[in-house]
């Protein structure tokens, strides 16, 4: 590095047009050339895109010829091209951190109209940097050690895809789940569009190979409570909650199950969302993952009777000794290197449109229900029947329930069309009934989904275009059963009213209950429906903004199993990228403590969120681990004596900054 | 569910021509088609051009053969369309009476009841056609005393705006007693305009006569301003929703609720005063404009389940799935436009459900109900099984002594 603080500033300055991005609103020539006239400047110029090579070798070749040693950029984001422009400036030779951007699209072309007033801002802006950049000092990038591992949340088919892919490069992965079994909701789908292939015939092959996986921990009933760290370095507590079965122990045998002293299954199974039954010890469903039993405490004699339960179920494990009722909950750490977030959705409550009649009328039901019902698995060994015991002949099903719609969510759920018409299909396999789909526009897109769309409605499915306003007990229905759906067929322009004996709502996707919370531990942002917020949408979709974070599936958005396994591998990659390099450079924007000013009065010391800051007892000083400070300025702020510094956003820079903005040259 | 930003309106100015213009208007242009307007529509099986096609054809610049085929005459301005559809179009508050208010215009002959109706508006200040001087005669048989506010002489907690047909209608005079009643029991602080008050104009704007409408609403904004009081207290639903969305109430600083809400607010006083046992299943009819209009469903209940006795029982469409009575914007005066029609009378297929849910008592809180149903009741041959009762009447009944 040939510069030295001493040698007299000489900036160069560019703008980019962006295209008509930032020309179309600010006059770039005007820009360019008031900054001319600013001191120190040797050069300005216009570019219609620096990001280019041209643009970026213009910077170099300036830099080599009028010897300048501060670089300004005024164009997009700096969080898409700061890096690009760094990496240019270091190329011809100075320190990568006497480059300043200044970002005059997103703050500026791009959310005024106003000409005039867009241009003078962008004078504005430009003019703080100019002020700025002299008192930036050459500044070192310092590399951090990445942990071995990786943590992945949730264990439906991203969660399971995403840690096979990393198990199978060689990582070693935790898979943590919240339930009882890994598999999510595929694992209660009965068939999948758009090839009409068993959910269970292609997921659980993978879920055995999870159980089977050397590189792969499971832990299943359990939930990330805490994630300390930063990038590369994620120290995580997992809390296992008791299944008062020790998982070791525990062949999956179910002789349990059977001398419980229920002898028949009594409580609501929550596999088959409370379709089917279930014995206080069980196992969730035949192929779960893993294969061992659990104890419902809330159900269980042992727990809910004074005078307990004689344990039948005890004595017939017997020298296996896999129940233990004194089971507590239990905190394991781990530290990894990365983690993939992929804790996926949960269907919307049909109670909310309460005029469809979810949990007043029995024979409505939602579209999950259904899968279970129609699966050979499920509570009713895949005979269609409602909850009166017969087969249904005419079946409605309502798509968009929770979708597209102000009163609830107003975002396309993108899988409904296609299970309302897969669903069709396997009703009418099953049950001959004549089946109606009422949806407001069809939405098949992808590989293969028109060409299904078009199969089911060649089948003889019914499908009318208008949303049902009304549903209600059909008056000429003695029994009180059959349900008359009232809608206008959009196509007719008729309000008809179509009497059917079962109704299904093709309920959509919303994030899970407790998206907050984990948005909260691991320290990422939502958007403004809710789900987990991607990097950027199109250039970084499975990362977010914390760095070593990154997503899978349905938490960041409704999609389909492909899109989502597509995504997993994403992740992984993403994620044994990270982790297979080593180490992460950290941006030298960390804080230090000057000495000689500190006053010792610990203030600083607990205010840190990454506890990068201790207390030296010789010294009487607090002090700083640089690889633990990610910059967040708090202790800068803090300090009463104003002894702590941060690189980058030091007094003079930020002041020169603001001094540059309001000075009305 | 609630009705996206409820009061937000068009400015009272608005036509068909400016609509578009206007953010409400605009989002007309969002309108996905899917027709969940017309499903709901209590007519929308008997219209040429349900909602979902009016939009269509005011986007295709096709809307004098909405107006030209009467459609909108079968609008009965419940807000069903409206609570349900997904894009919140303000179709029951802006689009629809503006169209209305053209097929009015552009009818060869008025509807001979309506018609009627609104010159009483006009003229005397009640759809009745009654004296305005009579306004306030109910009140020397109110059994307590109703003080007009021009001789309390001081502000007033409670402006009480008793509507005409509280004031003129014998059934509706009863529910004024009850409510006066109540008031006494409470201590409420209230006062009535008396013959100064005039109809607050509602179904005059929901049939888009908005000439009408104005010089009504001007006319009682006007009285109102000359006192002072903390809220306006009022048993009609329509006169409510009217004060809510076209009355400048913020201007002038005024609140306005209903009297069930009122009393709502007041249940643990009111509670322990409600000692005579009413042996009632009763059933509550959601009225349009204090359920979907104004979200306002737990209060009533909540009033209903405070007297002993009284078993609380739903009907099939409750809550914002109710069904109309069918009185809404100018369907009060157009029954027999509808039979010429061969429509269905709304309040029958009610009461047909309170009759079907088991209810001895169907409960209201809007004056139109009182006479529609009890038509109904009558008509349907079940007198003898079924009383329709305003909450209030019932309240006031199980009042101590």
């Amino acid at each position: 590095m040939r510069q030295s603080m001493s040698e007299p500033v000489r900036i160069g300055f560019y703008i980019c047009h962006c295209g008509t991005n930032i020309a179309g609103v600010v006059d770039v020539d005007r820009v360019a050339k008031y900054v001319a006239t600013l001191p120190n400047v040797v050069v300005s110029r216009n570019y219609k895109y620096m990001c280019s090579d041209p643009g970026q070798e213009l910077i170099q070749q300036d830099i080599r010829e009028n010897q300048l040693n501060r670089i300004v950029v005024a164009a997009c984001s700096p969080l898409l091209h700061e890096r690009t422009f760094r990496n240019a400036t270091a190329k011809a030779g100075i320190n990568p951190f006497c480059f300043q951007m200044v970002n005059i699209r997103e703050h500026d072309a791009w959310v005024h109209t106003d000409k005039e007033e867009a241009t003078t801002k962008a004078i504005a802006l430009a003019r703080a940097a100019i002020r700025r950049v002299p008192h930036h000092k050459p500044l070192e990038v310092k590399q951090v050690a990445v942990q071995p591992g990786v943590l992945v949340v949730g264990g439906g088919i991203a969660g399971i895809h995403a840690a096979l892919t990393l198990a199978d490069g060689g990582q070693k992965v935790y898979l943590v789940e919240r339930d009882l079994t890994i598999g999510g909701h595929m694992a209660r789908f009965d068939k999948t569009f758009p090839t009409l292939d068993c959910a269970a015939c292609i997921l659980t092959p993978k879920m055995s190979q999870v159980r089977a996986h050397p590189n792969i921990t499971l832990w299943s009933y359990s939930e990330v409570v805490k994630v300390d760290g930063y990038v590369g370095n994620y120290r995580v507590t997992v809390k296992r909650k008791p299944r008062y079965i020790v998982e070791d122990l525990c062949t999956g045998c179910q002789e349990c199950v059977e001398a419980c002293v229920y002898r028949q299954p009594k409580f609501p199974d929550e596999f088959n969302v409370g379709l089917g039954l279930r014995k206080p010890v069980f196992l969730p469903f035949p192929q779960a993952v893993p294969a061992i039993v659990s104890i419902d405490p809330g159900t269980c004699r042992v727990f809910t009777h004074p005078n307990g339960c004689k344990q039948p179920c005890v004595t017939a494990c017997g020298d296996r000794k896999a129940i233990d009722f004194s089971q507590k909950e239990e905190l394991v750490e781990v530290t990894v290197g990365a983690v993939i977030v992929s804790t996926g959705f949960q269907i919307f409550d049909a109670k909310r449109v309460p005029y469809y009649g979810y949990g007043v009328y029995p024979n409505v039901y939602n579209a999950l229900e259904v899968e279970r019902l129609v699966n050979a698995s499920g509570p009713t060994n895949g005979e269609l029947v409602m909850r009166n015991g017969k087969r249904p002949k005419t079946v409605g099903i309502i798509h968009c329930v929770g979708s597209r719609d102000e009163n609830t969510n107003r975002w396309c759920s993108r899988v409904c069309c296609l299970y309302s018409l897969k669903l069709a299909h396997l009703i009418k396999e099953r049950t001959e009934a004549e089946v109606w789909n009422f949806y407001i526009d069809m939405r098949t897109p992808g590989k293969l989904m028109e060409e299904f769309y078009n199969r089911i409605s060649g089948e003889g499915v019914h499908l009318v275009r208008g949303k049902v306003g009304d549903v209600y007990p059909d008056p000429a229905d003695p029994e009180g059963q059959r349900l008359v759906l009232q809608a206008e067929d959009t196509l007719l322009g008729r309000v008809l009213k179509f009497p059917v004996d079962m109704v299904v709502l093709s309920i959509g996707l919303e994030p899970a209950a407790d998206a907050q919370q984990v948005r909260r531990t691991l320290n990422m942002s939502c958007g403004s429906e809710g789900f987990f917020l991607e990097r950027h949408p199109k250039l970084a979709p499975v990362s977010t903004c914390n760095d070593g974070i990154y997503l899978a599936g349905c938490c960041q958005g409704p999609k389909d199993i492909p899109d989502t396994v597509a995504q997993a591998g994403a992740a992984a990659a993403e994620a044994y990228a990270l982790v297979t390099r080593g180490y992460v450079e950290q941006e030298p924007n960390t804080a230090y403590v000057v000495e000689e000013d500190c006053s010792g009065c610990k203030s600083c010391v607990p205010l840190c969120p990454y506890n990068a800051i201790s207390f030296v007892e010789d010294k009487k000083k607090a002090a700083i681990n640089e690889a633990l400070c990610k910059g967040c300025g708090t202790c800068v702020a803090s300090c009463p004596s104003g002894s702590i510094v941060q690189n980058l956003f030091e007094d003079q820079e930020i002041f020169s900054e603001i001094e540059g903005v309001l000075a009305n040259e | 569910m609630a009705i996206v930003e409820r009061n937000v309106t068009c400015p009272v100015d608005t036509t068909l021509e400016t609509l578009l213009a206007t953010p409400e208007g605009q989002q007309i242009m969002s309108c996905l088609q899917c027709g969940t307007c017309a499903g709901p529509c209590p007519y929308g099986e008997h219209m040429d051009y349900p909602p979902r096609q009016v939009i269509n054809m005011l986007r295709r610049g096709l809307l004098d053969e909405v107006i030209a085929s009467g459609s909108l005459l079968r609008c009965v301005a419940c807000y069903a369309c409206m609570a349900k559809c997904p894009r919140g179009i303000r179709l029951t508050d802006v689009l629809l009476p503006l169209v209305k208010e053209q097929t009015l215009a552009n009818l060869p002959e008025m509807p001979g009841e309506l018609q009627k109706s609104l010159e009483n508006m006009l003229r005397y200040g009640n759809p009745m056609g009654e004296s305005g001087r009579k306004r306030a005669a109910w009140t020397a048989t109110a059994g307590v005393p109703v003080p007009l506010i021009a001789q309390a002489g001081r502000p007033v907690d409670v402006l009480w705006f008793v509507e005409c047909y509280a004031s003129f209608y014998p059934r509706g005079q009863a529910v004024s007693r009850a409510a006066a009643k109540l008031f006494h029991a409470l201590g409420v602080d209230f006062a009535i305009l008396g013959n100064d008050e005039k109809c607050a104009g509602e179904c005059g704007r929901l049939t888009w006569e908005s000439g009408l409408f104005e010089s009504l609403a001007e006319y009682n904004v006007k009285v109102l301003a000359k006192y002072r009081f903390h809220r306006i207290v009022t048993g009609d639903s329509h006169a409510l929703n009217a004060f809510h969305r076209r009355y400048p109430l913020a201007e002038h600083g005024w609140q306005a609720e209903h009297t069930v809400q009122l009393l709502a607010r007041r249940l643990d006083e009111l509670k322990p005063r409600l000692t005579k046992r009413l042996e009632a299943v009763v059933a509550y009819h959601d009225n349009c404009c204090l359920g979907r209009g104004l979200d306002c469903y737990d209060e009533p209940r909540a009033l209903l389940t405070a007297i002993p006795g009284v078993k609380l029982v739903e009907m099939t469409h409750n809550r914002m799935n109710s069904l109309c009575c069918g009185g809404g914007g100018g369907g009060m005066w157009l029954d027999t436009y509808y039979k010429s029609k061969d429509m269905e009378r709304l309040s029958e297929r009610r009461v047909k459900e309170a009759v079907a849910a088991g209810a001895s008592v169907l409960a209201v809180a809007c004056p139109y109900e009182l006479s529609r149903f009890e038509d109904a009741v009558k008509t349907l041959g079940h007198d003898k099984q079924m009383v329709v009762r305003d909450v209030v009447e019932l309240l006031a009944e199980s009042l101590e002594g």
